[in-house]
């Protein structure tokens, strides 16, 4: 699990990649918490190197998002691979984030109008 | 004025006391050494199996004190939390607990440079603090004190023998009290492993309880009807889990659920309790299975601060058509298993896991199962178990085994599945829970009504 970081705009980028299940999760969660914090922040998750996610690691991003909303933040996801969307689509997730398919239109969704 | 002396390595000369000379004194001497080795290795010995600590720094610091003809020894250790050094041990006349902030007096000063200090008279040195004193009751005259280090030469602990009799602390003493220090380090040590594994020991066998108390919550025995097979198993990862399935049969309804908490754990477990009472209460009191789950599922999203959500399947089967109404919230496609080996995911009636959105409508869908077709349901620690390597069980394998299982009776089934599984994730460990269950419906009753449902 490797978690990175990036300031594009006044949007944090944060890619994550690896394995995101119960064993992962548990340092995953504090770390993305950590970016529902300020005003209204805007972060776009990007999950192009998740090989494999678990409903524990579905748990963690149901949290962010809802930390996030909570303080006006916006959250986009992108670059879901063919399986994690799946996983996404079996939770019934897709109507829950937002999801773009690449970064650029993550951060285009989130641009100022 | 002050006339402490800073010992060390380097430190030698005065206030040594002469051995008696000559034959006598010589013997004593001899004797005294041995006597004082076996004491050492009877400490040492002692050291390897008191592993409490508080005991054994009560019975290092009570030999200090004889060896060292001393009134009182102190092991002082530092409190990282406050900042202070306590009286883990205090003994000699009349046992103390005491604290002070730990850059104060002369056990401060030894703790903040890590030096040894033998003072002959400590009213006369400005660096001891007579609080102590005042608030004891003892009035101290000499002092040797000194640091006690862990493996990375931190000092973690202050080892103090006050008022020698007869004098002050000699070079001798200094020396059995670093013996005595350093003993004491290994059972600092030492302790704090076997604390730390008490306390293993101690949430293991919490968690065990909890497993006990999950267990019970299953089901402990399937309703028996001549019109319908049913077995199934669960296997919690960890000692509890968040998987659950319940069974309930409720005159020519069957209701059966399999669920799965997302994460693992205590928390995992506390949610599946509470799903599984959700769902027993609901799906006995409400007769429309979309209704029973909103309510479930508004009733997990109330104050669920730590995004806790389930996936479950649910379904009603009519025992006198074969007919299922299942509701699916976000959880894995179950099969339909033919006697003609066709194997079918059950589609439809697809909604979003329990926990998430409160307003959420559950939709329903509903299919008739033939006599002699089963479903087979399972949570996705089946799919997701992994092998050595790290390749996933994965639909494809689940699907041989129910295809050459797919006649068989569903204990069978179950059994089956599961040790495909455990044989598949050999070397592995466990992953997350895994729960299975089978349920073939065998047709409706013969008029001539010979099985009679058991109740």
């Amino acid at each position: 699990m490797v978690i990175t970081e990036d300031r594009e705009g006044g949007v944090t980028v944060v890619a994550l990649a690896g394995r995101v299940d119960s064993l992962t999760a548990g340092e995953l969660e504090p770390r993305l918490l950590e970016y529902a914090s300020g005003r209204a922040p805007r972060l776009v998750v990007d999950l192009q190197g998740v090989e494999y996610i678990s409903s524990a690691g579905l748990r963690v991003l149901l949290c962010l998002v809802s930390r996030l909303r909570e303080i006006q933040g916006e959250l986009v996801l992108c670059s879901l691979t063919h399986s994690v969307r799946e996983v996404f689509e079996l939770a019934g997730f897709m109507a829950i984030f937002a999801v773009e398919p690449t970064r650029p239109l993550a951060l285009a969704r989130l641009a100022p109008r | 004025m002050a006339t402490a002396r800073k010992t060390g390595r380097r430190a030698g000369g005065g206030g040594r006391r002469r051995r008696p000379a000559g034959p006598e004194g010589l013997l004593e001497t001899v004797e005294q050494a041995r006597a004082e080795e076996a004491q050492l290795l009877e400490l040492v010995a002692e050291v390897s199996r008191e592993l409490r600590l508080e005991p054994l720094l009560v019975r290092i610091m009570e030999t200090v004190t004889r060896l060292l003809a001393a009134e009182r020894a102190t092991f002082l250790m530092y409190d990282r939390d406050t900042d202070e050094l306590w009286a883990q041990a205090g003994q000699g006349e009349g046992l103390t607990q005491i604290r002070f902030p730990a850059r104060v007096g002369i056990a401060g000063h030894v703790f903040a440079t890590g030096e040894t200090l033998s003072i002959p008279d400590a009213y006369a040195d400005p660096r001891f603090n007579p609080e102590m004193d005042r608030r004891t009751g003892f009035r101290t005259r000499s002092i040797l004190c000194m640091p006690v280090f862990d493996r990375e030469g931190r000092v973690v602990a202050v080892t103090q023998a006050l008022n020698k009799r007869g004098g002050a602390f000699t070079d001798l003493d200094e020396r059995r009290l670093r013996a005595f220090s350093a003993q004491a380090s290994i059972a600092l040590d030492r302790a704090h492993l076997f604390e730390a594994f008490l306390e293993k020991e101690r949430f293991e066998n919490s968690l065990r309880l909890a497993h006990d108390i999950q267990m019970g919550m299953l089901p402990k025995t399937v309703p028996e009807d001549s019109r319908f097979e049913l077995a199934a198993r669960l296997m919690p990862a960890r000692s509890v889990g968040g998987d659950l399935y319940d069974v309930l049969l409720e005159g020519d309804r069957l209701f059966f659920v399999v669920g799965d908490v997302a994460g693992k754990g205590v928390p995992a477990a506390l949610f599946m309790a509470v799903t599984k009472t959700l769902f027993r209460a609901t799906l006995q009191a409400e007769p429309s299975l979309s209704a029973a789950l909103g309510k479930v599922n508004r009733e997990l999203c109330r104050d669920n601060e730590r995004s806790m959500f389930v996936t479950a399947f649910a379904g009603r089967l009519d025992l006198r058509s074969g007919e299922v109404l299942f509701g699916n919230a976000g959880h894995n496609l179950p099969y339909r298993v033919g006697p003609d080996l066709s194997i079918q995911a059950v589609t439809g009636a697809h909604g979003v896991a329990m926990g998430v959105l409160a307003d959420h409508e559950y939709k329903t869908a509903s299919l008739r199962l033939e006599p002699g077709e089963a479903l087979f349901l399972c949570t996705d620690g089946v799919l997701e178990a992994l092998d050595a390597r790290g390749e996933q069980f994965g639909a494809s394998r689940l699907v041989d085994h129910l295809r050459a299982t797919a006649r068989a009776p569903a204990e069978v089934v179950v059994r089956e599945v599961v040790s495909a599984v455990e044989a598949f994730a050999k070397g592995a460990r466990q992953f997350d829970d895994i729960t299975v269950m089978s349920l073939r419906y065998t047709g409706p009753r013969r008029p001539e009504g010979r099985a009679r449902s058991r109740r």
